[in-house]
């Protein structure tokens, strides 16, 4: 019982902790306070992932049926989603105390979300992929609208949720057609009866088989590519992630973006990593390289041109999708190039999560309630009026825009240097490029912080005191640090989990 | 005339298609979410139908007469004993809707309460 238990226990630790956090939350007499606890369920469950790793435990256990699946690749996403949940929660903590948002139901959604995160990137079945979407996506929709007497925090809830629906229904039509031409809704199964070998029986149905598999692919497609903020399914990105709460804004970018890009993975190397579909020059890899150039260049050029910090910030995590989808777009790839590509992938997500919470969470602390940092402007001469806030976003934004020794540059540094690996010269010249042009824009709010004064009479930033959002950004710093410094060991991390999900 | 997988997945396809030109075109958030209810639908009427006739089941050069027919040339003492995943899913897709349905729904609420309209293109404040 226990042995066949325990490789679920990452996700069963994250449900459990989460109805732990509600019922905290129902007989506690004061509001709020739950952000430690949150964060604590988080870091256990993601360590949790770890030590199953560490101890070798048969994974692929016979209790799931294939609806689960437990290998190296989900258990270091795990990880990642425990680590980036676990700080997004303590960004909460300081973030919903300061604003007076503090109640009790922000943590168990979040908890919830992130056990919907976890099932997300072991799912093997189209089944369990819709529910454990929907569970992660519910839980993110309601954290969105949360401040609700905000105009703007309920109109990008109202988008972020319609859309996303739209998008879930998408991923279902997929599923229903790959059911209808297979019988089959795991992933193994759909891929054997749709690439069948030996001689086949004449198709009884006279429906396409070839082709209703190639609209599910595309619709499947477009569904993911909604979910991880993909041109040109990016539109709800800006105005989702400015209108939330900046925690709310912290959380989705590393967690729902880790589970999106785990899940893109699995289900595209599964069920489409055939010669036929998987291959370069024809099939969906040839389609997400237009999109990851379009995602990046377009992400990056609107970037240049905002005024709000926040909504910068937004625009440039959809350049990072592109960034990511170059990793996506190798993956199929034999030769072993194909594993490079995955863990190259896997160390970005750990590189964009240390980097992004750390980003979101300096923005944070730079403004207090009545005084937040917004736009470009309000942090005019906030590196002379209070250098060590300024200080916390200038660092993290030095890692997002790739300059060593950060994390942020050896995740694009993988990334190129695959790309290259596989001869895709051009690929790798546009990855490039945009992080020139993302330099921009991300040295445009350092050189505002300390060498702008601000304007007479204008609004300015005023950071908060927050003990949790401190700790939360010397955790970030030390992980930006680690991995930017000694990435060797990480990497061969991500590389032994990537061998099983590349072909 | 005997209807067929065909005359099923034709009539998922209207609906799917009916459900998502509504959600793209219609500008009411409520209309919106019947929209998408419209789609999910359409699924699970394809995955209900498909279940009935599994072309796992098939031996070859059967004629695709009805679902029963099948069964018992693919050995099964009736149709109700192969497998039944496109009828699960179904259920699981009826309860993740409602789940669905509750929270947009609520978000639609709270938004009416401030802005006093549920026309989409209202939600128009965050821009650049």
């Amino acid at each position: 019982m226990i042995q066949t238990l325990a490789p679920l226990a990452p996700i069963l630790l994250m449900a459990f902790g989460a109805v732990a956090l509600m019922l905290i939350d129902a007989f506690q007499d004061e509001e709020g306070g739950l952000a430690m606890p949150a964060a604590l369920v988080h870091f256990v469950a993601g360590s949790t992932a770890l030590l199953l790793w560490k101890r070798g435990l048969p994974l692929d256990s016979g209790l799931l049926h294939g609806y689960l699946v437990i290998d190296k690749t989900s258990l270091f996403l795990d990880a990642v989603i425990g680590l980036g949940g676990g700080l997004a929660s303590l960004l909460a903590g300081g973030y919903l105390h300061e604003h007076k948002l503090e109640r009790g139901e922000y943590y168990p959604l979040l908890g919830f979300a992130s056990c919907g995160a976890m099932m997300l990137v072991s799912a093997s079945d189209t089944l369990m992929l819709f529910v454990a979407l929907e569970t992660m996506s519910l839980g993110v929709y309601a954290m969105t609208g949360y401040r609700r007497t905000s105009a703007r925090a309920l109109e990008a809830a109202l988008k972020y949720f319609l859309l996303g629906s739209f998008a879930a229904a998408l991923l279902l039509a997929g599923a229903a057609l790959l059911y209808t031409v297979t019988g089959h809704t795991d992933f193994a199964g759909i891929a054997q009866a749709l690439h069948p070998t030996g001689e086949q029986p004449p198709d009884p149905f006279l429906v396409d088989k070839a082709r209703i598999s190639i609209l599910a692919m595309l619709l499947i497609l477009a569904a993911l590519a909604f979910k991880v903020g993909a041109v040109p399914f990016h539109m709800w990105v800006p105005d989702t992630y400015e209108g939330a709460p900046t925690s709310t804004t912290a959380y989705m970018s590393v967690v729902v973006k880790t589970a999106a890009f785990g899940v893109f993975l699995r289900l595209m190397l599964t069920v489409f990593g055939d010669a036929g579909s998987a291959s370069s020059a024809a099939g969906w890899p040839a389609l997400m390289a237009w999109v990851a150039v379009l995602t990046m260049t377009v992400g990056n050029l609107a970037a240049l041109v905002q005024t709000s910090v926040k909504r910068m910030l937004a625009y440039s995590s959809i350049a990072h999708a592109g960034y990511l989808l170059v990793g996506v777009v190798l993956a199929p790839r034999g030769g072993g190039v194909g594993a490079v590509a995955v863990a190259s992938v896997l160390f970005y997500l750990l590189a964009y999560t240390v980097s992004n919470v750390g980003a979101f969470g300096a923005l944070m602390l730079a403004g207090r309630r009545g005084a937040e940092a917004v736009s470009f402007d309000d942090l005019a001469g906030l590196g002379k009026r209070h250098p060590w806030a300024a200080f916390a976003l200038t660092f993290f934004l030095l890692s997002l825009t790739g300059v060593p020794p950060t994390a942020g540059f050896f995740g694009k540094f993988y990334i190129v240097r695959t790309a290259l690996d596989s001869g895709l010269g051009l690929l790798a010249a546009i990855v490039v490029v945009n992080s020139a042009v993302s330099a921009y824009y991300y040295l445009g709010v350092i050189v505002k912080m300390f060498m702008k004064d601000p304007a007479p009479g204008a609004t300015r930033a005023q950071p908060m005191a927050s003990g949790t959002i401190f700790f939360t950004l010397v955790g970030a710093a030390l992980g930006v640090l680690y991995l930017g410094l000694l990435p060797e060991r990480v990497l061969s991390l991500a590389l032994a989990a990537a061998e099983r999900a590349a072909p | 005339m005997t209807v067929t997988l065909g005359h099923y997945l034709a009539l998922a396809s209207v609906l799917f298609t009916t459900g998502a030109v509504g959600f793209l075109v219609r500008r009411n958030a409520l209309v919106a979410l019947m929209s998408i209810e419209l789609m999910l639908n359409a699924v699970n009427l394809t995955l209900v139908a498909a279940n009935r006739w599994q072309p796992s089941m098939v031996p070859a050069g059967a004629e695709p007469a009805t679902p029963e027919a099948l069964a018992a040339a693919a050995g099964y003492a009736s149709q109700s004993a192969i497998a039944h995943h496109g009828q699960v899913f179904a259920f699981f897709v009826i309860a993740v809707a409602a789940a669905e349905a509750a929270v947009g729904l609520a978000i639609v609420l709270a938004f009416y309460r401030l802005r006093k309209t549920i026309r989409t293109d209202a939600a128009d404040t965050l821009k650049g």
